[in-house]
């Protein structure tokens, strides 16, 4: 039995890279695409050659590897002849979710008016510079109106000393995330500027997390996935 | 009657801006500012249907918390037991005229305005004296063309509260007759006349407005002295019984 194998590889959660023995991308699958994104071709090159194993085969190794929201807590890497090697990333598990989701009390919202709204909110309060790069087209979805503008405020509100201040929102083509065994798009809103306060982080976080938003908090930006849900 | 809103506050424009975009949402906002800064006015400009009510009445607000997904709350800082409340997927416009529990107000609330005061509006305060001027000279029945109106002292101090009683207060003192002049002064000593010293005590009542007004008209003490038809050394003893000197 000849069993084509390419199409598992193509659609795995976890990122498959082929590399030639230059470096060169011979082959990547949808999920390393979106990996490239937020990490250089070089790095993960580097990465295979320093964990490739002694002679021909595989080596797995457990570690953790972090790229923008990306987390990875193994990797594979193999070589069969001297002109081709590959690397395989393990996705580390998504923290579950330890509410369940209460949908009764969400309600379909379209997040470019809270957004909108919580701009004009910010501007009574500070003068700085602010551009908003915004997916008219995203579809709205379910969340907790309050709770979801009160993120919002706290996380502008990190922002108040900052000079240009860039946020955008858009849709994760290809991400998803199951939420009550459902599959639901992504969408992340990034806010950059030069700075900003770290006091609310906590609050930040757990307000993120009773939404069921994954976010990343940096010195100079926070990143927020929302689950689109339906 | 329609609640009418006129500001030319970038601050308030945004506030309105953020208002109109979240007015269908069930969300739960405050307006936070000092009295008579017409928080709940705009509240009322931009929900002209919600139910209104005040934290002065705590089981007010609990049953028409009960009762209503969109609601009012004026004088929110009245309201003891603010912790308890529950504002989940209801539209509530709280005003108040201070924050009191940070940590209660930040918990319940997603959008958080600040009304600046009266005397950071200049033209909200010409705007608004304009009115009062309208409302007084209706009120007071005085010919707006008596009275000139551009050096009103106004005192902002409690914003709305004192500019209108500056208005009022100003066109009274300038639209008096000698007959009523007399009949104020008249209810004063009625009140207050008393002792062995009556006369002199009260003297001043006559004769101090009548020297700064003189002074003020005349300029010299030599000229008003003139006016007055008595004699300088006479006006000059006055100025320091008075401490006009």
């Amino acid at each position: 039995m000849d069993i084509n194998f390419q199409p598992f590889v193509e659609w795995d959660n976890s990122p498959f890279i082929l590399f030639s023995h230059q470096g060169k991308i011979l082959y990547l699958n949808n999920a390393a695409e979106i990996l490239f994104g937020y990490v250089s071709k070089k790095e993960l090159y580097d990465i295979a050659l320093s964990y490739a194993p002694q002679s021909f085969g595989y080596k797995t190794t457990s570690l953790t590897l972090n790229y923008d929201s990306f987390l990875f807590h193994a990797i594979t890497v193999g070589y069969e002849n001297e002109e081709e090697i590959t690397l395989r990333l393990y996705n580390a598990p998504r923290i579950k979710p330890t509410r369940k989701v209460e949908s009764e009390k969400l309600i379909l919202t379209d997040i470019n008016i809270l957004l909108e709204a919580n701009i004009a909110l910010f501007r009574t309060k500070n003068t700085n510079p602010l551009k908003l790069l915004t997916d008219q087209d995203l579809p709205a979805f379910k969340i907790d109106q309050n709770t979801f503008s009160k993120l919002l405020r706290k996380i502008f509100d990190t922002f108040k000393a900052s000079d240009s201040i860039d946020i955008s929102l858009k849709l994760l083509f290809g991400q998803h995330v199951m939420i009550d065994n459902k599959k639901e798009s992504i969408a992340q809103l990034a806010i950059h500027a030069n700075g900003r306060y770290a006091d609310a982080d906590e609050e930040i976080r757990a307000l993120a997390s009773a939404n069921h938003i994954k976010c990343l908090l940096k010195e100079h930006s926070i990143k927020l996935e929302i689950p689109l849900i339906q | 009657m329609m609640e009418t809103f006129s500001t030319t506050s970038d601050k308030i424009h945004h506030i309105i801006k953020s208002f109109n975009l979240t007015k269908t949402l069930f969300v739960s906002s405050v307006i936070i500012g000092e009295a008579h800064t017409g928080k709940k006015s705009l509240a009322r400009y931009l929900f002209p249907h919600a139910k209104l009510v005040s934290g002065e009445d705590q089981d007010e607000v609990m049953s028409a918390l009960a009762n209503h997904d969109e609601l009012i709350i004026a004088d929110f800082e009245k309201l003891s037991n603010q912790s308890l409340l529950d504002f989940s997927n209801k539209r509530i416009i709280a005003t108040a005229n201070y924050m009191g529990n940070q940590t209660v107000i930040d918990d319940l609330f997603a959008f958080i305005y600040t009304m600046p005061p009266l005397a950071e509006r200049p033209k909200d305060i010409e705007h608004i004296k304009g009115l009062f001027l309208k409302e007084a000279f209706s009120t007071l029945m005085i010919e707006p063309s008596s009275v000139q109106t551009d050096a009103i002292p106004l005192n902002l101090t409690s914003n709305t509260k004192s500019l209108k009683k500056s208005i009022y207060t100003y066109l009274l003192q300038h639209s008096m007759d000698k007959k009523e002049i007399k009949s104020v002064l008249y209810h004063y000593l009625l009140k207050h006349l008393d002792g062995n010293d009556g006369y002199r005590e009260h003297l001043s009542l006559y004769e101090v407005p009548l020297i700064k007004a003189g002074l003020k008209k005349f300029g010299s003490q030599l000229q008003l002295s003139q006016v007055l038809g008595i004699n300088r050394n006479t006006l000059r003893k006055k100025l320091h019984e008075h401490h006009l000197d």
